[in-house]
């Protein structure tokens, strides 16, 4: 599912922010991403978003090799990811409904399928009630639900989340990764970074630990973080 | 691309003006005020050509004939006018008719010039020609007076110097203003496109996270382009239609006679309307697809 080799990513401006880190994520599993900020926590989602090639090493995701991509690829390849940031990254000029819709229009299907796809997922996380509202109109745990409805409407196999519970109160956060934690259990894997201990400790995953640009532990599930 | 994502495209392109609207109203206004500040410079210069083209037609010259010239020679002399790429029109007047002339304006002294018919009549016999391009003037006299036949040729050298500087002048400065405008325009409607562009950078950016095409985000954009656009022009072309009818009738109602003349001589609106609202329709849209395709370019590398 997820396969780093040997990679390293050096910035333009000298920073060296991955250094040669190499693993594996299989189908199916739920995976926290720690480490202090500057331990190359973004460069990670960074580059499994394809926002950023390595500057050296392999990248694989769902059987795309991200380091050779060609840039028109880039598209087909986010849609068989899903994406949950910190700040939520919803279109303020969009409903609620609208800001789900767009990531199945952009995948060219029918306005029928849309039209039956959206209520459902909205449904599933319980956002039934707010599809006309607009992102300021609702609170930040219900906005947060908004992007991992957006995230999850295209059946994803994977979901990258991007510090999910940064944004939102400490019970909401709880909700939230518990939500994740369902989604994986119907068999999407799930990769959250986060800076959030309690959080990680409440749920039972591979944890894989980050500093300066290195993995320096990985606890398999039930594996004593 | 499916045709119900087409229409959906399309549908966001509206729905993103009235979105941003605050944004739309700033666009369509700079738009509109660029194409009213150059439609103006264009009707103003336009009429002023066509007042200078009045006065120069109404500026005569006059070829006398030599008075020993036979009517063999008279009427090829006529032919010859008549077929110079110069002269757009060639009125003959006769000895006799010169003389008729004369005592008219004398009127009551008239019976002075009644010796003077037949052979004794001293008046010489004339063309009275006007000229196509006074620009021109002086290498259509040298021609002229090559002619068999020509006695002399009088043309108002002075005049038709000064009538011409002033013509180009006006040319030069009215495509200097528009050029100047033009640019100023484009400097003006590029900027407002970029922040358009530049307040929607995180929704392009979104829209890139979910997996959308350059195409797909690119859409919508063009569409709003082309609609400020063309709702710009419309409303440009109504305002200065308006305006323009305003100060036709203003100047229709005037008493000066100057202002009389001029008036004669400027162009309806009909006549140059439908030009005027292809170039700014062209104009309009040309900016709003071009601004759209050029300055979204940059924050779709994401």
């Amino acid at each position: 599912m997820i396969q780093f080799t040997k990679v390293s990513k050096t910035y333009d401006t000298g920073t060296d922010a991955l250094h040669n880190v190499t693993l594996k994520i299989d189908k199916g599993e739920f995976v926290f991403v720690v480490g202090h900020s500057g331990a190359g926590k973004s460069t990670l989602i960074k580059l499994l978003l394809r926002e950023i090639a390595p500057t050296k090493g392999i990248v694989k995701v769902n059987g795309y090799n991200l380091s050779t991509m060609k840039r028109r690829q880039i598209p087909g390849f986010r849609r068989t990811i899903g994406v949950v940031f910190q700040d939520f990254r919803l279109i303020p000029t969009m409903t609620v409904f609208e800001n789900v819709a767009f990531a199945l229009q952009v995948t060219g299907v029918s306005s029928k399928y849309i039209r039956r796809r959206v209520p459902y997922i909205l449904d599933l996380l319980g956002l039934a009630g707010k599809a006309r509202c607009y992102p300021q109109e609702i609170s930040g745990g219900e906005q947060q639900r908004v992007a991992l409805a957006r995230a999850l409407v295209n059946n994803p196999s994977l979901i990258i989340a991007d510090e999910p519970t940064g944004n939102i109160d400490p019970e909401l956060s709880y909700e939230i990764v518990d939500l994740l934690n369902e989604i994986n259990k119907c068999g999407t894997t799930v990769v959250m970074v986060t800076h959030a201990q309690e959080l990680v400790e409440q749920f039972d995953h591979r944890v894989i630990m980050l500093e300066k640009g290195r993995v320096v532990a990985d606890y398999p599930a039930g594996g004593g973080y | 691309m499916t045709l119900s994502s087409f229409g959906y495209l399309l549908k966001e392109g509206g729905r993103n003006i009235k979105a941003n609207r605050q944004m739309s109203v700033a666009s369509i206004g700079v738009l509109v005020a660029c194409m009213l500040l150059i439609g103006a410079a264009v009707l103003f210069s336009m009429n002023v050509n066509s007042i200078m083209g009045y006065i120069e037609a109404m500026n005569e010259m006059v070829v006398f004939v030599q008075d020993d010239a036979d009517q063999a020679t008279i009427d090829a002399l006529g032919q010859s006018l008549k077929s110079d790429r110069n002269i757009s029109s060639v009125t003959y007047t006769s000895k006799e008719d010169a003389l008729k002339e004369q005592m008219n304006i004398m009127e009551d002294a008239a019976d002075l010039l009644e010796g003077l018919q037949g052979d004794e009549n001293p008046l010489p016999a004339s063309y009275s020609i006007q000229l196509k391009d006074l620009e021109l003037l002086d290498e259509t006299v040298a021609r002229i007076n090559n002619m068999p036949g020509v006695n002399y040729a009088v043309a108002p050298t002075d005049v038709a110097a000064t009538l011409v500087d002033v013509k180009k002048g006006v040319s030069t400065a009215g495509f200097l203003i528009v050029a100047i405008l033009g640019m100023v325009s484009v400097i003006i409607v590029s900027n407002t496109i970029k922040v358009t562009v530049f307040n929607r950078r995180k929704e392009i950016s979104i829209m890139k996270y979910v997996g959308a095409t350059d195409t797909f985000i690119r859409i919508p954009f063009l569409v709003e382009g082309m609609i400020i656009g063309l709702v710009s022009a419309l409303l440009a072309f109504g305002l200065l239609w308006a305006g323009y009818d305003y100060v036709l009738r203003w100047l229709g109602e005037t008493g000066s006679s100057w202002l009389q003349m001029a008036y004669a001589n400027l162009i309806p609106f009909d006549s140059i309307g439908l030009r005027l609202l292809g170039g700014f329709t062209a104009a309009g849209v040309s900016f709003g697809v071009l601004g759209s395709l050029f300055f979204l370019g940059r924050y779709l590398k994401v």
